[in-house]
């Protein structure tokens, strides 16, 4: 005698997730779908006025500002991703709408029992016009003998939506003594536009590779010299158009390399943000943080490298704040990952 | 020298040419069986790896002389020779995971090469780094038409596909501002239409990389000019060059990326150099 089971079967699969941010009419914006499956977790606080909505309200209501910014957690149960685990993450953001998306300490990737046993976490996330995402996310840590591989694929309706988004690594437990240790990380980061036509064009593609294949990569501590930190901000959008301005503005500030003070030149009194500025560079100095901002294809890229995690979390969040638009725009939280 | 120590070279070099002639004539004439005639595609190949054509690749260091910068030694007067082996074994990684992908793909599918363009335009992530490859792609464009062209367009079907696509790219260069140049992918189309073999295309585009870095090493003072042909001789370069080639040929191109990420953050920092003698 077979046993039928008396539940429907599950169409649901391990790991997959589900963020729907819709407009309820005519002004409301709700999360329509925040459904997951083990072993990703996720979780909505409730949304929070923007902190420019207030404010601007006095006089006249902007309709280009919506009234609440939703925030999502992306989770994982046990608080890592172990070998063989699977993610697949959809997000659709509707016109008009903001999103914050955050994670809660970094994503740590555990050792696998065999190289070829790789585990993968992808999110696509499709961003009608006017829209906005921030997702400024805790690095992630891989641990000596993972292997890992993540895609963040955008799709831009148009080629109109906002876009401020972040994706580093580090080299592992530093504390333990890992240095690169991992068998394999691989990240990808993609931005596409869907023109009128449906056909698709690549924006910007950002495919960091950190494998041991082959017979002549040299050792993964040796091509990373000295560095314990990598990453990579995507800027788009005009909402976040005085925040990419600002990287380029300050990279272009960077002082000459190679550039000697020859004591000749009277110091003038510095501005304030003059003197914020300069306060940050020694703070890169001090923490060996290398960084480089390009305007390429509509996009700003950032890029930095650093000895230690917290000095690129804090230069990153010294980079923001000073800026303000972004605090301003979306509010304490979607900075949280910087704290 | 007297009139007459003169006189005697003039009579003894008479002698000689009278000497040579006379041997020519008993000399058998079927000497030119014996000899194999080099191939087309051995000419093409000599044609491209001239250091002498004209694609500017002189003015780029690919990230050397930022990198020497970033690796100031604590003496002034220290060797950077040690460092400068480094970078060249990373700098050829690099290219071959990021680059030789585009030139496989620009090689076997020129009708894609507006794609391919647009594709590696969207993965260069530093203005310094897409400057040097489009520069150079357009340059390869230009020997192309100007040059080459004659000489080699109705050379084959297969190369009269690559042809077409590639006099379409050249006439989209001149009028829209969505292509590009890139170096590579054209690198591809350009050696197919030549009928270089694709494995030599494809090592010869590395080694191109590699002589101009070396290059750029001896003008950068790193080492001298017979130190530089040591370098570009040596057994180690070879095999990396011929084991990067056996590694990218199957590689999609959607799956090239950067597997040295400091390399861009010294590429991206070319600009913020006080002093520079080279575009990238």
């Amino acid at each position: 005698m077979s046993f039928t089971s008396p539940f429907g079967a599950s169409t649901s699969k391990p790991g997959q997730g589900s963020i729907v941010l819709d407009i309820l009419p005519p002004d409301k914006p709700v999360l329509r779908t925040v459904s997951y499956q083990y072993p990703l977790k996720l979780v909505a606080p409730d949304p929070l006025p923007p902190p420019n909505y207030v404010k601007d309200a006095d006089d006249s209501v902007d309709p280009a500002i919506p009234r609440l910014i939703h925030t999502v957690f992306l989770l994982t149960y046990g608080g890592g991703i172990v070998a063989g685990d699977s993610i697949d993450l959809h997000v659709r953001v509707d016109s008009n709408t903001r999103l914050i998306l955050l994670t809660q300490g970094s994503t740590k990737i555990f050792k696998t029992p065999s190289p070829e046993l790789v585990s993968r976490q992808h999110m696509t996330v499709n961003l009608q016009q006017n829209s906005a995402l921030v997702y400024l996310p805790d690095p992630v840590q891989p641990f000596a003998h993972a292997a890992f591989a993540q895609s963040q694929v955008y799709h831009l309706e148009k080629g109109r939506g906002n876009l401020c988004v972040c994706d580093w690594v580090t080299s592992g437990r530093s504390a333990r003594g890992e240095n690169w240790d991992m068998y394999e990380y691989k990240s990808r980061n993609e931005v596409w536009t869907a023109e009128e036509t449906g056909k698709r064009r690549l924006l910007v593609r950002d495919n960091l590779i950190l494998d041991k294949h082959g017979k002549t990569e040299m050792p993964l501590s040796w091509r990373m010299d000295n560095y314990s930190v990598f990453g990579t901000v995507i800027i788009r959008g005009p909402i976040f158009s005085s925040l990419s301005k600002f990287f380029l503005d300050e990279f272009e500030a960077l002082s000459r390399i190679g550039g000697r003070n020859w004591g000749d030149a009277v110091q003038p009194e510095l501005l304030p943000h003059e003197q914020r500025r300069y306060e940050r560079q020694q703070r890169e100095k001090t923490d060996g943080l290398i960084w480089s901002a390009a305007n390429v294809r509509g996009f700003v890229l950032v890029k930095f490298a650093s000895r230690e995690v917290e000095g690129s979390r804090k230069w990153l969040r010294d980079m923001m704040k000073e800026e303000g638009s972004l605090l301003h725009k979306f509010g304490e939280r979607a900075m949280l990952c910087l704290k | 020298m007297t009139q007459q120590a003169l006189q005697d070279e003039i009579a003894h070099l008479e002698r000689r040419l009278r000497d040579a002639k006379a041997r020519l004539k008993q000399s058998p004439t079927n000497d030119a069986a014996a000899f194999t005639s080099p191939s087309a595609s051995l000419h093409a190949l000599l044609l491209v790896a001239d250091s002498a054509l004209p694609l500017g690749s002189f003015a780029f260091s690919s990230g050397l002389e930022s990198y020497l910068a970033h690796h100031k030694p604590s003496k002034p007067s220290a060797s950077q020779l040690s460092d400068f082996h480094t970078f060249l074994g990373l700098s050829l990684s690099t290219l071959a995971r990021t680059s030789l992908p585009y030139v496989l793909a620009g090689y076997r599918t020129p009708a894609d090469i507006a794609t391919l363009d647009n594709d590696l335009d969207a993965s260069t992530p530093c203005t310094v780094a897409r400057r040097a490859s489009i520069a150079q792609g357009r340059a390869l464009v230009a020997v192309w038409d100007r040059s080459f062209k004659p000489h080699y367009h109705d050379a084959s079907v297969c190369a009269s596909a690559a042809a077409t696509a590639l006099s379409l790219f050249s006439a989209a260069l001149r009028t829209s501002g969505q292509v590009n140049g890139h170096l590579a992918p054209l690198w591809g189309l350009v050696t197919s239409m030549l009928a270089v073999p694709l494995p030599q295309a494809a090592y010869l585009f590395l080694f191109a990389h590699a002589r101009t870095v070396v290059s750029a090493a001896v003008r950068a003072s790193v080492m001298g000019p017979y130190q530089a042909q040591a370098v570009l001789a040596s057994a180690e370069l070879q095999e990396q060059m011929r084991v990067l080639v056996d590694e990218a040929w199957h590689v999609r191109v959607e799956d090239a990326g950067q597997s040295v990420p400091v390399m861009d953050l010294w590429l991206g920092r070319h600009e913020k150099l006080y002093s520079r003698i080279f575009n990238s």
